[in-house]
């Protein structure tokens, strides 16, 4: 208490001194406010003209430009560039085609480009156009045209994307490394099957390239039409790398109810991390997860719960969820858990 | 006093870390006080308020979030739940509907779909709730666009 008074006039002390010093920064603050305002609206502005321009110049291939105006709203302004520079804007999948298709035959519509579904970044761009496999010779050109794309790219999105996308891509890379292997043995095998009986079909260049470059066709992890390939790597790995509470032999005595993977990890309210009592502590039927601690505060101020809005002692102590309620209660008057501990061990006894 | 720091501050982390997660809402932490913060939000299309970006002052109490944040609209606004002068907002889950479960970024979210919904019968700014309940929806509408091409847009040069 003493401590607090104490902190709190010297705090108060500070306030006042800073309120001086205050007044000059507050303006100079508002400076910088206002210069990211505008920024930010001019950004607005120079994306409307982007699509305004993209519109009438892109025809078929437009589909993407909405796509490509909303996710990364930085750096408009550069996209106009690109835009005049030939209709080479980045990560349209489509466009990419476009560019391919434009230069040699139809090698990108070959069973290994997936460029329709956008995946995005320059090295999905790359591979995919090394995995459309057309002959080696065309593969240099296709190589420089899509470079001149991917550099293109590169001046544009700057950090943007790419920082974005850094671990998926080299994930990907690991995966597509380790893949290779696995496919240049299945390819020496089914290369030559393949082969012989493609020599009748149509699509002379696709076969040309399975034939000359078997390694690079098909390196990728994922397959064309893959709708197992993860969508978001990142959280994929946060996920594994979450405490390892949900097989706890709490989580079966007060949320069995619960479904596991509903269990929320931090505490919404003070988002400090739930230990086990926390987590198989459920004081409202709603279901709405709390540390002990956040609760007890809840219930000195206006006792109803962050979930539902109900009021925490208006909450029945209905049939299922008894036990839950019962903790909350107890740890309420400050009765410690003991007796509902025995009452969830009993019966193995 | 500490719970409220320690929470924001998982919330500024929160904050930096998904940055480009929703586009319309930039949150930004005074730089010497934690319990004071500015959002700068955009109008939501197909409303009067599309094409602006609006300042929004946070100021958090010690009991936060226990205690809901007081915000207020520094960028004049012409709306019926907002105050024209002040820039009070008048939002239930700013008041007594406040549930601690809500965050700064979800404020910021209430408030964008709050502008796009205007709600006429408690208003603050009476003229606006006026025409919306006249159903003037064409003056509403204009009176809103005024404002925002005035205070929310940039200046033509």
């Amino acid at each position: 208490m003493g401590y607090d008074d104490a902190h709190s006039h010297a705090s108060a002390a500070a306030r006042d001194a800073k309120k001086k010093r205050g007044k000059s920064s507050a303006k100079l603050k508002q400076c910088k406010l206002d210069a990211r305002r505008e920024q930010w609206l001019s950004q607005v502005k120079d994306g409307k003209e982007t699509k305004a321009a993209a519109s009438p110049a892109g025809g078929g291939s437009n589909a993407g430009s909405p796509i490509l105006a909303s996710p990364h709203p930085p750096l408009p302004r550069r996209r106009v560039d690109t835009r005049s520079r030939g209709g080479a804007p980045e990560e349209a999948g489509a466009t990419v085609q476009e560019v391919g298709s434009s230069d040699l035959d139809s090698p990108m519509h070959s069973p290994g480009s997936d460029n329709s579904r956008g995946g995005g970044c320059t090295q999905r761009n790359r591979c995919s156009s090394n995995g459309g496999g057309p002959s080696l010779s065309s593969v240099s050109s296709l190589w420089s045209s899509s470079r001149s794309v991917s550099d293109a790219e590169d001046d544009d999105t700057g950090s943007g994307p790419e920082e974005e996308n850094g671990v998926l891509d080299d994930w990907e890379a690991v995966a597509d490394a380790l893949s290779v292997d696995d496919n240049s043995h299945r390819h020496q095998c089914s290369g030559a099957i393949v082969v012989p009986a493609a020599t009748s079909d149509s699509t002379p260049s696709a076969n040309a390239a399975k034939r000359k470059d078997p390694i690079c066709s098909n390196t990728r992890a994922w397959t064309p039409d893959d709708m197992f390939r993860p969508q978001s790597l990142p959280s994929i790995s946060k996920q594994a790398s979450f405490p390892a509470n949900i097989g706890n032999c709490w989580v079966g005595m007060g949320a069995a109810q619960q479904s596991v993977l509903s269990l929320p990890l931090s505490c919404p309210i003070c988002y400090e991390d739930l230990d086990p009592t926390d987590s198989s502590f459920l004081p409202c039927p709603c279901g709405f997860h709390l540390c002990l601690f956040c609760h007890k505060r809840i219930l000195e101020a206006d006792e109803r719960c962050p979930g539902c809005r109900k009021q925490y002692n208006a909450v029945p102590a209905g049939g299922v969820k008894a036990p839950a309620v019962g903790i909350g209660r107890e740890m309420a008057n400050g009765v410690p858990l003991r007796l509902s501990r025995s009452c969830s061990m009993g019966p193995r006894y | 006093m500490q719970a409220s720091r320690a929470r924001l501050f998982k919330e500024y982390k929160e904050v930096q870390r998904e940055k480009s997660a929703d586009p319309d809402i930039q949150l930004i932490c005074d730089d010497s006080n934690i319990f004071k913060w500015t959002a700068l939000i955009k109008g939501p299309s197909e409303t009067p308020f599309e094409g602006g970006v609006f300042q929004l002052a946070f100021s958090i109490p010690e009991q936060y979030p226990l205690l809901p944040p007081q915000v207020r609209f520094m960028t004049k606004i012409f709306h019926p739940n907002v105050h024209f002068k002040t820039g009070e907002i008048c939002l239930d889950i700013l008041k007594n509907a406040w549930s601690p479960a809500w965050t700064l970024q979800s404020v910021c979210r209430a408030i964008i779909a709050l502008m796009a919904h205007p709600e006429a019968d408690s208003p603050l700014n009476c003229d606006s709730g006026n025409l919306l309940r006249s159903g003037d929806i064409r003056g509403y509408q204009s009176m809103a666009r005024m404002y925002t091409r005035l205070a929310a847009m940039p200046k033509k040069d």
